[in-house]
């Protein structure tokens, strides 16, 4: 096999299959969220209507924001695994080299530098979106949760961090969204379409592009190494009841979180005794039978000025009369 | 032989245009329906002189089987201050021509104010149209005769000429007296109005920029005010006079309250059922909810204003039961966030609003580079295209063992064929 068409094995199909979980998750919580977030605009309403109405929309987006954070928690998992039962070199976190390496890229782009910085396993620009990724999901699912429990939130806090929560929330939403896509969308499919996250699989050139440094410590052989096995297993006997501990206290949360109250999803109804109308009919409210010697009660002269104002102080019990007869049946009596 | 066939088309056309004329001529108003139903000349007035000759005695009565008693005294002084002024009583009550009257064994008055009910349509036919789906007319269709017609809300003898605002609509000096009117039913709902901030300014201070009743409620359409249609639709109601700068500029009040509701979420959810639901009836509040419906007070009445965080507090529990001392502040109380009101909310705004344009703007400064740099290598390759072929792939055959790692020159070279 020739160098050049050797193909470097870069994401497992768990790591994969996580991704696309987050694809979809994301997508769906970045869709439906701004279209609660510019709600006046055609285009959103016309998608909210797609969706099944303003409240579907919200039902969606909380199910792909439960999902978004299990994801979290799965890869809070596996990451831990990695780093203390695997002890594998941590990757991802951040260092002086990644702002010498962007400064080194935006040399080389601009014709200051003859050659590319040769970038580890995770380069710098891979760097920004994983921290971008790990600041938005702090924020969101903060702020998401003083959104979903308002009450809750203001027993503890002033009643101004809710108002604020929705800003941040939807800022940090149409932060999130634009920088996938001009960040991560121009890094991995316009500049050039990377596969990795399909196939698994990066070309010898892909590798010497963007993870030289990485395509380095293969030919080294000191890529990927992890701990003896025997190390692994005694400390994995350590980190899986932690794992489970862990993994049942954040699905607690997120069952408590989604579960909290009641009455920011579902309000009570306005009670409708309290504003029904009040009607006072000044004319047939007859209170009793009168008896024939109350022809004598009678009152004369009831019409000081009131033209055609009745004088209802007396009359027959004809309120079944009234209710009953059908309008048609009265006419032709009248 | 022509001229004979001309005439058979000239007669109907003429009768179409006749038609389409007098039709113009009361679409554009020069035949007033109530005016061509006046028979006689205004400057001589009706000849009532018999009719009054009874019945402007005092103390006039009709007694019905139901004993309830009819006063039937018409007193010319008020009969000639009112709108109908001009009218003979035979006009309406077209049976009677003579004495004795004709014998009326109607049990009950409603009865014999019902004989009068269609009556008005004959002068009024636009009123008429108009209350046929009020909430009035359909309660009679349902039966309840009680149900309020024509004469129950404008008495025919003594009601003055309604004045009129430029729009046609009853002028404010009407407002007091239109108030009167439905209270005579709606009492408890008028004892309410009477107190509101609204009521106070049609029946203490005169105030014109105040609605009365019709002007929530229309004059003669009155909708149901229990429907979806109606509750959904009502901010936009209350929007037509408190987003008016003209009218609230006048008492210091903000126009914003319509666009903040909206942009919450209540009136974000209120607004979209009613473009997309009308009839699905939503228990998020409406403007009523949180500021009465009829006994509306000023935001800062030291009782009831919802100013008061306490207030603000009970009403926000009418929903949400649940809800604490710090919960109302969670509403914006129709405020735009600034430095003075509601900071917090204006400073995340505002770290937003530099941390967007920054954090985009170095990522596509930086994705604008590498795009400069991608141009700048295809063009550098063009036009020595067949001369770098063959320059670099002599290299890599002759040069590079399969398993010996590529030199940075030759990368270098792969990056700039691309």
């Amino acid at each position: 096999m020739a160098h050049a068409e050797k193909q470097y094995h870069r994401f497992s199909v768990a790591q994969r299959i996580e991704h696309l979980v987050l694809i979809l998750s994301f997508s769906t919580l970045g869709l439906t969220g701004l279209i609660q977030k510019y709600a006046q605009s055609g285009i959103s309403q016309a998608l909210i209507q797609f969706l099944g109405g303003i409240e579907s929309t919200r039902i969606i987006h909380r199910v792909a924001a439960v999902i978004f954070v299990l994801g979290a928690v799965y890869h809070f998992i596996v990451v831990g695994y990695k780093l203390f039962v695997e002890r594998r070199k941590a990757t991802m976190l951040p260092g002086i080299k990644d702002v010498k390496d962007g400064i080194g890229m935006i040399g080389y782009n601009v014709g200051l530098r003859k050659d590319r910085p040769r970038m580890g396993r995770y380069n710098f620009t891979e760097k920004v979106e994983y921290w971008a990724m790990m600041w938005g999901l702090v924020l969101m699912g903060l702020t998401g949760f003083m959104l979903w429990n308002p009450i809750a939130t203001t027993n503890i806090l002033p009643g101004q961090f809710i108002p604020a929560a929705k800003v941040a929330h939807g800022m940090e939403a149409v932060l999130a969204v634009l920088a996938i896509l001009i960040w991560h969308f121009y890094n991995v499919h316009i500049k050039k379409w990377n596969w990795s996250m399909i196939k698994g699989k990066l070309s010898h050139e892909e590798m010497e592009e963007e993870h030289a440094g990485e395509l380095d410590e293969i030919e080294r052989g000191e890529a990927g190494r992890i701990a003896p096995l025997a190390d692994i297993r005694k400390r994995r006997n350590i980190f899986i009841p932690l794992a489970v501990v862990f993994a049942l206290v954040c699905l607690f949360a997120i069952y408590q979180f989604v579960t909290y109250e009641e009455t920011a999803l579902t309000t009570i109804a306005p009670s409708a005794s309290e504003d029904a109308p009040v009607f006072s009919v000044p004319t047939a409210v007859p209170e009793a039978l009168p008896s024939s010697e109350s022809n004598g009660n009678v009152q004369p002269g009831f019409h000081d000025g009131d033209i055609g104002k009745v004088n209802p102080g007396n009359f027959r019990d004809d309120l079944s009369l009234l209710a009953i007869a059908p309008l048609g049946e009265l006419m032709t009596r009248v | 032989m022509s001229k004979p066939r001309n005439n058979y088309w000239l007669a109907p056309v003429l009768v179409i245009a006749g038609v389409v004329l007098v039709g113009m001529a009361f679409l554009l108003g020069f035949v007033n329906p109530v005016e061509a139903a006046i028979q006689l000349p205004p400057e001589q007035g009706p000849d009532n002189t018999d009719c009054l000759s009874c019945h402007q005695n005092p103390d006039q009565t009709m007694l019905f089987p139901s004993r309830e008693e009819l006063s039937i005294t018409i007193l010319p002084a008020i009969y000639g201050g009112s709108a109908h002024k001009n009218l003979a009583c035979q006009s309406c009550h077209t049976d009677i021509s003579g004495y004795p009257h004709p014998e009326n064994n109607v049990e009950l008055y409603r009865y014999y104010a019902l004989q009068y009910q269609d009556t008005c349509k004959n002068c009024h036919p636009n009123q008429y149209v108009e209350i046929q789906d009020s909430v009035h007319s359909n309660l009679f269709e349902q039966g309840n005769l009680n149900a309020p017609i024509c004469s129950d809300c404008h008495d025919p003898h003594s009601q003055p000429v309604t004045a009129k605002d430029a729009e046609g609509k009853p002028a404010y000096t009407e407002h007091a007296a239109i108030a009167n009117t439905c209270g005579d039913c709606h009492s408890g709902i008028y004892n309410q109005y009477r107190q509101s901030v609204h009521g106070e300014g049609v029946f203490v201070n005169k105030n014109p920029d105040v609605p009365s009743c019709t002007d929530c409620h229309g004059v003669h359409t009155i909708v149901d005010p229990t429907t979806a249609q109606f509750r959904l639709s009502s901010p936009n109601m209350c929007g037509d006079c408190h987003t008016d700068e003209t009218i609230m500029g006048k008492y210091g009040l903000s126009t914003d309250v319509l666009s903040t509701y909206v942009a919450d979420f209540h009136g974000t959810t209120v607004t979209l059922f009613q473009k997309q639901e009308p009839d699905q009836m939503v228990n998020m509040p409406v403007c009523y909810d949180c500021h009465g419906i009829h006994d509306i007070r000023r935001s800062d009445d030291p009782e009831y204003g919802l100013q008061i965080q306490d207030n603000l507090l009970v009403t926000c529990q009418k929903c949400h039961p649940d809800a604490t001392a710090n919960f109302p502040a969670s509403w914006l109380s129709h405020y735009i966030p600034s430095k003075e009101k509601y900071p917090l909310v204006y400073y995340v705004e505002l770290v937003y609003k530099i941390l967007i344009p920054t954090v985009l703007g170095a990522m596509v400064l930086y994705v604008l580079t590498d795009i400069y740099r991608k141009v700048m290598n295809r063009r550098k390759v063009k036009p020595a295209l067949v001369a770098e072929v063959v320059q670099q792939s002599q290299p890599q055959e002759a040069q590079v063992p399969p398993d010996v790692p590529e030199t940075p020159e030759t990368t270098e070279e792969k990056a700039k064929e691309e």
